[in-house]
């Protein structure tokens, strides 16, 4: 593999498959003609639905009020004069027309639209006074000619005091569910209401104020304005995902299944090359050409909102900004990234381009689905939406556009999105050329899925990408329970404790064993000392790892318990008010001492060592350097601490890395399982016992700073690591000797 | 050299197993030609993909040039090149980009890479064309960019796999000219072909398979001798005694240009 990856090689490999698909007309045609003429032709079509949906709610123009004859008529147009005086005195009113003052103007009026069945009468508050000849009033309704219809106005004078005042009562009829007309009835309510309120406020005075209003109300609008463009916001980027993934198809297919109709492929596995090789050079290329076709359409789409005007009406006044843009374009890079490794996959079980576009247009249609789901407007993009493919990406970038996106939800969103990217890529290695190779035979699924014949030592690198494809999305979803639970102090620790458990011991057995995978070298169950040792030696060996994880577990809880107050703003607690803190640590002390170190250290130590020292380390070391793959394993145990329930714990990441190159170290130099986990389980025990400590004491201890550790401990604690170290150096030192030689 | 052991593979078509090839051993040395001859099905290119590594041998194992297939198939690989019928070349690639991507698929080093195309291009005579699109050319030059291919990384070991079917005369000539360069730089060449006169011609000694397994095995004149009969069609049709997997041998099929 190495040869391959020198010498730009590499590089070399990539630069062909990018020249093949790149000079082939027909990547070209989608990757640029399809935007010329898509997006002109969407444009159109949108700018009916949207523009109209909008101007609809705020019309340039009045609303049109039809009535049967002109004595209604007038009677209307007197009641909206007074409406509009009203409105003008200003009084104590809740209810403000707001188009009061608008002029409005008798030519607008549309007369071309029935032979003049439909005559002007008069116009106020917004409002156009239409009297409708010919045909009936809720024809006329119905057909969109006026927005609101004065069906039956009745008016009596009615005596108070010494005044008489008239009354009207009025039947008016709207369109349902049309907006239009909707708001033309909620402005009409309005003037009515404003009339009544005034009328109100003549009958208090004349009682010298003393009756108050049974209700003084004041609206305040928070949060999201359910506006109708939001919803139309999600169109936009699920029209370019759709069109990356466009792009992506040709080159995914012809690189794939091409190299079989092109009588290459044979030739190509015939090579030394490595599969992972040979199809991530092709991944590079699907990918390139994908966010080029990306960048083509975004920027064609880019051009449309800004200069045909959409992009006010969906965006408000800044429209369709760069700054969207900038935000927009990597996550269709990392959508471009996962839906390419797909493509390969599912072209390099084809045998032909005829049979890959039969896959493919399946899966285009099932990732039309959850596209469909994002446009709902009331879809909230949750965490727990923030797994699920292609639907977190939609929802992600729906919410970048409206200026609404969250840190954790899209966290979940690219932290998956990659990871699922990464396991389907090893499939697509696994399956390219496959079929060429074995001739007809269906061992392909089987060898990649099934079970294995035979038993193997150490897990590969493509089955942990697999099994974590598998292990994230539970893993997720179970601590997501925990918190729907709302399990609090004892409960809470045991259920994680289980779920440590079924997690990292009981999935990964199930795996290693459905996999066939030797336990005691996969899971490292060795005993620490090496077979060709004397008794004698094989107890001061072990002695020396156990002094030496003793030393570091002393000063290694020092540097967790600092680097994360580097972090500590960042962490939920910080957020808390002292009461609520006080209150979660009084919940705490509550538990038992025991039980928060069963659940808080062994378990975890036990479960999470077994994991990722074990399953995890194993994996990296069979193709990586040793302190490559100690430094990999830390980053997968740092991003699994950093996901807790719902929340996002940052601060918890530094730390929890480099507690994991330590680990990572014992476990690579003692070739066993079991140094790690009393390191582990020393580790949280003295945190977790750190924490039960009251403040007073904390004082007698650390002096006037209770916050930091003092100096002179921390200096301890250095020492002790570094002596920790060297002693695990030198207690180890023979059995790699005794390694080198066999 | 190639050197094949007890080499035996089975498939499972529609559940009913099949013995593709069985327990087949053979030697090819140094600077001679082999010629792995029998009808279509007989267990050829199994032969060849296991030879190759491509494909696992259920019991046995090949060693070509001191390398084993059970365990140093990568190694393996980088000394044998490969030519077969269906070969096809990248339409929108030049020549030179073809060929020094199998180079480096090859792991040839960049400058050796360079100087091997200049040979192959005097040799092979496709110099004129070496940076026209491969889509571009004839098919006569398409397969001596092909022959060009299998020799870019200069392997010890030559496969070919039916290399001269759906060939023309000339075409077949190229092939011949190609295998007769092959027999002088000491490489060990091991031919699959259904096309007995032609096996008659190039190969130094011949492996006659039949349902996988290997009837008989010498050179042209142990043949003769041995069955009295002056053609490899003949001697072959005797060998196996009629017809092939329940249908009647069609001698036409075998024997296309006997008398051309």
């Amino acid at each position: 593999m190495k040869e391959y990856l020198n010498n730009g090689r590499l590089w070399r490999l990539c630069l062909k498959e990018l020249r093949e698909s790149l000079r082939d007309r027909r990547t070209i045609i989608t990757l640029v003609l399809m935007p010329i003429l898509v997006y002109p032709l969407l444009s159109m079509a949108l700018q009916r639905l949207i523009v109209g949906g909008i101007s609809k709610a705020e019309p340039e123009y009045a609303f049109l009020l039809g009535t049967q004859d002109e004595e209604t008529a007038q009677r209307v147009q007197n009641l909206l004069f007074e409406a509009r005086r009203v409105n003008q005195i200003g009084i104590s009113s809740p209810i403000k027309i707001t188009r009061s003052d608008e002029p409005s103007n008798k030519s607008t009026v549309r007369s071309e639209d029935n032979n003049n069945a439909i005559a002007v009468s008069a116009d106020h508050v917004g409002f156009s006074i239409v009297i409708v000849e010919k045909v009936s009033l809720a024809s006329a309704l119905r057909d969109a000619q006026i927005d609101l219809a004065i069906s039956k106005l009745d008016v009596e004078s009615m005596a108070f005091e010494r005044d008489t005042f008239p009354s009207y009562q009025v039947q008016v009829e709207f369109r349902q569910g049309d907006l239009r007309s909707e708001s033309a009835m909620s402005e009409l309510r309005r003037a009515v209401q404003l009339m009544n309120d005034n009328q109100f406020e003549i009958v208090r005075q004349r009682i010298n104020a003393r009756l108050p209003a049974v209700v003084q109300m004041k609206a305040n609008g928070v949060g999201q304005r359910l506006d109708p463009a939001a919803s139309i916001a999600g169109v936009i980027p699920l029209v370019l995902i759709l069109m990356t993934i466009t792009g992506a198809v040709y080159p995914a297919i012809d690189l794939t299944a091409g190299e079989r109709e092109r009588g290459t492929m044979e030739a190509l596995i015939a090579t030394p090359a490595p599969r992972f090789a040979l199809l991530l050079s092709k991944y590079v290329a699907v990918v390139v050409v994908a966010i080029l076709t990306a960048l083509a359409n975004l920027f064609a789409t880019w051009i449309t909102l800004s200069f045909g005007g959409l992009g006010q009406a969906i965006f408000g006044k800044q429209g369709f900004s760069l700054w969207i843009l900038i935000q927009i374009l990597p996550l269709l890079a990392i959508f471009a990234a996962f839906f390419s490794a797909i493509l390969l996959a599912l072209c390099s079980f084809a045998r032909s381009f005829k049979e890959a576009q039969a896959y493919l247009i399946p899966v285009m249609l099932l990732s039309l689905g959850p596209g469909l789901v994002t446009l709902m407007p009331n879809v909230q993009f949750t965490t727990l939406l923030g797994i699920v493919p292609l639907v977190n990406i939609l929802l992600l970038s729906r919410d970048i556009m409206t200026g609404h996106s969250e840190l954790v939800p899209a966290f979940a969103a690219v932290f998956s999105t990659i990871i699922y990217a990464g396991a389907t890529l090893v499939v697509a290695s696994r399956l390219f050329g496959a079929e060429a190779a074995t001739s007809g035979s269906q061992e392909t699924w089987a060898e990649l899925l099934g079970r294995p014949k035979k038993t193997r030592l150490l897990p590969t690198l493509g089955e942990l990408a697999i099994f974590l494809a598998i292990l994230f999305p539970v893993f997720f979803i179970t601590s997501n329970v925990g918190v729907m639970l709302e399990l609090r102090g004892e409960a809470a620790m045991s259920f994680n404790a289980v779920l440590l458990v079924i997690l990292f011991m009981c999935l990964p057995s199930a795996y290693a064993w459905y996999r066939r995978l030797d336990f005691p070298t996969t899971f490292r169950f060795k005993s620490s000392s090496n077979s060709l040792d004397s008794t004698g030696m094989q107890v001061a060996r072990s002695i020396g790892f156990v002094v030496s994880v003793l030393l570091l577990s002393s000063g290694l809880w020092m540097v967790a318990f600092e680097t994360y107050l580097l972090f500590e703003n960042w962490s939920l607690a910080s957020h808390l008010s002292e009461e609520e803190r006080t209150k979660l640590k009084d919940t705490f002390l509550l538990i038992p001492f025991w039980l928060v170190l069963l659940t808080g250290a062994v378990v975890p130590a036990v479960a999470e060592e077994f994991f990722f020292r074990g399953f995890a380390l194993s994996a990296f070391r069979s193709k990586l350097a040793p302190f490559r793959s100690v430094l990999c394993t830390s980053i997968l145990f740092g991003l699994f601490h950093v996901i807790s329930g719902n929340i996002l714990s940052i601060e918890k990441f530094l730390p929890t890395i480099i507690l994991g190159l330590a680990l990572g170290l014992v476990a690579i130099k003692t070739n066993s399982l079991w140094p790690g986990i009393l390191l582990h389980a020393l580790h949280n025990g003295l945190v977790f016992g750190m924490s039960r400590i009251g403040e007073t004491e904390l004082t007698k201890w650390f002096g006037a700073d209770t916050k930091h550790l003092p100096m002179l401990w921390l200096v301890g604690g250095g020492l002790s690591i570094m002596a920790g170290i060297t002693l695990l150096l030198i207690a180890s030192r023979q059995t790699r000797t005794y390694e080198n030689i066999a | 050299m190639i050197s094949a052991t007890n080499l035996t593979k089975q498939f499972n078509v529609r559940g009913t197993p099949l013995i593709a090839v069985n327990n087949l051993s053979f030697k090819v040395s140094n600077g001679e030609v082999y010629g792995l001859l029998g009808p279509n099905g007989a267990g050829k290119t199994t032969t060849l993909r296991m030879v190759m590594g491509l494909l696992e041998p259920d019991s046995g194992h090949v060693e070509i040039c001191g390398m084993r297939s059970d365990g140093q198939t990568t190694e393996m690989r980088k000394h044998i090149g490969l030519i077969s019928t269906n070969d096809g070349v990248y339409p929108w690639l030049t020549v030179r980009e073809m060929l020094l991507y199998f180079a480096d698929l090859y792991a040839v080093d960049l400058q050796v890479a360079r100087e091997r195309l200049e040979e192959l291009a005097r040799l092979l005579d496709i110099g004129r064309f070496l940076d026209q699109r491969c889509s571009t050319l004839s098919t006569g030059q398409k397969q001596r960019v092909t022959l060009a291919r299998g020799l870019m990384h200069d392997p010890p070991v030559m496969l070919l796999d039916e290399p001269t079917r759906g060939l023309d005369v000339v075409g077949s000539q190229t092939v011949f000219r190609f295998i007769d360069l092959l027999k002088e730089r000491g490489k060990s060449v091991l031919l699959s072909t259904h096309r007995l006169d032609e096996a008659e011609r190039v190969c130094d000694r011949f492996g006659l398979l039949h349902r996988g397994n290997l009837q008989f095995e010498g050179t042209l004149e142990e043949l003769q001798k041995l069955t009295g009969k002056q053609h490899l069609v003949d001697i072959f049709i005797g060998l196996i005694g009629g017809p092939v997997d329940g249908e009647p041998v069609d001698p036409a099929r075998m024997v296309i240009t006997t008398n051309e």
